[in-house]
């Protein structure tokens, strides 16, 4: 069989959404993303079946599958599984090949990973035991503000003097966030303000790694335009973001699975 | 002579009226809301009026808690760990670590053979390990903070929650609920978890025997009862755990008078309205 007809998926089961990939000769031919609602077998099945529907390809003439994710375990069918932090590395790598730095900022965590000049992880940090390290701190402010994820950004960016919480606790800044409003604070500030607070633990794992030249950021927080130029304020340099940030890990498990097959022969 | 102590928490307001003899005459406890002023005046008002007594009677008043600078009718402010360490003198003598659980942070307080502060530790960063975190989570479990200690001591074994995070708990909760987890399983877990938290505060200060809650937190039974499991040994509440501090300031007024501090307040009172 040539490479031509070789189709490999990869899925990414996280915590709030899986996203499979469908790839032919390294390039995504089809993907899809959808919200888990706690049913993570049934959805995994909906989003492959999609994927290849999609792609017009039949399950069995998939030449492999990767399962990555946290929400890997509960896959409903059989298949190899790798890391998150080696399919983000993976899938980031294969689109910017020059990054040395991946930072992943999701719902749950903030990592970043070091990668080698082959694209293999070097090593990994990560911020995961509280909520103001992860995206997770976004939604709870946002939720108090009333504005969807999606407007955050763009009204971030028009900011002028960014809220500095006197807290670490996304907790207590929900509740100095209700203060602030009382006292004539505008909406644009305080989720400057977050985005800051943000990009500054970020910078802390890359820094501890060993800061180094092409930066990726991906995750959720990839497609975010204020976390974004808040991270390029932290570092100092303008991070590569790929155009779909939430599907690099699903894009790296698919070409895991296809280096794997190649290995095999 | 009569002494009284307010205490402004971040959650609650207490004031604490005593007798030349220490001995406590009158008490009020109320929410303390962002009018800081008014509040205190309030409390302090009905706690007079409780004991009999007017506001002239007041030989001395002492201002604690986060809140103390806002209180202007008072004749010193003093931090609530001295003020913790003098009641709890008063109340256990023998008491070396008191473990404060207040609805915005958690103290360990350890004392000296004398019952002077020896050295303290405060969390205040976090919201784990304070009252807010129980908070928080009743209200995800749609349950009364007040009743988490006896729901907790209905469960057979307890449903660990491995999140410290607030936030996180808050779903690992609900993810737990939905796996068929009990709420009463679930309360025991996170009384489990919390306590591990206040214990590990209190070791790092040399934990030793004689240990006293206080604060809102005392109030949880089955938090007690998880604290007590940590420490391998039984540990006292005062009969009012939210009123130690306010006890505290009270009886610290008392000293500074026996020691020639005199008032100053008549002359500062111009000017202040009362409610009432």
């Amino acid at each position: 069989m040539s490479d031509d007809q070789e189709y490999y998926a990869g899925l990414d089961m996280g915590s709030a959404f899986i996203k499979a990939v469908l790839i032919n000769r390294k390039q995504i031919i089809a993907y899809e993303i959808l919200s888990s609602g706690g049913r993570y077998k049934e959805t995994a099945r909906k989003v492959l079946d999609q994927v290849l529907s999609e792609g017009c390809v039949r399950l069995d003439k998939l030449s492999g599958v990767v399962v990555t994710g946290v929400g890997a375990e509960s896959a409903p069918f059989q298949a190899r599984q790798f890391s998150d932090i080696s399919c983000q590395a993976a899938g980031c790598w294969s689109l910017f090949p020059s990054a040395r730095i991946v930072i992943d900022i999701g719902g749950q965590f903030t990592r970043a990973i070091q990668l080698t000049p082959q694209g293999r992880v070097a090593n990994f940090l990560m911020s995961e035991k509280c909520a103001t390290g992860s995206g997770r701190f976004l939604q709870v402010i946002a939720r108090i503000l009333r504005i969807n994820i999606e407007d955050i950004g763009p009204l971030s960016l028009r900011s002028k003097k960014p809220v500095e919480f006197s807290t670490n606790c996304a907790v207590f800044a929900e509740s100095e966030t209700i203060s602030r409003i009382a006292e004539g604070a505008h909406m644009e500030d305080i989720l400057a303000g977050v985005h800051r607070a943000l990009a500054a633990k970020a910078a802390v794992l890359v820094t501890r790694l060993g800061m180094e030249q092409d930066v990726v950021l991906t995750g959720g927080g990839g497609e975010d335009i204020g976390l974004v130029a808040a991270v390029n304020e932290a570092l100092g340099l303008d991070v590569l973001v790929p155009k779909q940030p939430r599907l690099t890990a699903a894009l790296g498990a698919a070409i895991l699975a296809n280096e794997e097959k190649d290995k095999a022969h | 002579m009569h002494f009284a102590g307010v205490d402004i928490g971040s959650t609650m307001t207490k004031a604490v009226i005593v007798d030349g003899h220490g001995a406590m005459m009158a008490s009020v406890i109320g929410p303390t809301g962002a009018e800081h002023r008014h509040l205190a005046l309030a409390v302090m008002d009905e706690t007079i009026r409780k004991a009999a007594l007017s506001f002239e009677q007041l030989d001395f008043i002492v201002a604690t808690g986060y809140g103390r600078i806002n209180v202007p009718f008072a004749d010193k402010q003093i931090t609530e760990i001295t003020c913790h360490a003098r009641s709890v003198r008063a109340l256990f003598p023998k008491v070396r670590i008191i473990i404060d659980i207040g609805g915005q942070d958690s103290k360990g307080i350890k004392l000296d053979a004398q019952g002077k502060v020896m050295n303290f530790i405060m969390n205040d960063k976090c919201a784990a390990g304070t009252g807010r975190f129980l908070e928080v989570i009743a209200e995800t479990l749609g349950i009364k903070l007040t009743e988490m200690g006896e729901l907790s001591l209905k469960a057979k074994k307890y449903v660990r929650i491995s999140n410290t995070c607030t936030v996180f708990a808050e779903h690992e909760v609900t993810t737990k609920l939905a796996e068929g987890a009990t709420i009463p399983e679930i309360v025991a877990g996170l009384h489990e978890g919390f306590a591990g938290r206040v214990v590990n505060m209190a070791r790092s200060l040399g934990i030793e025997k004689e240990v006293v809650v206080t604060g809102g937190g005392a109030m949880n039974i089955g938090l007690i009862k998880a604290i007590e499991d940590k420490v391998g040994f039984r540990v006292l509440v005062p009969r009012e755990p939210l009123l130690t501090g306010a006890l505290g300031a009270a009886l610290m007024g008392m000293d500074l008078l026996a020691r020639g501090v005199t008032s100053e307040r008549q002359r500062r009172l111009e000017g202040v309205t009362f409610f009432k």
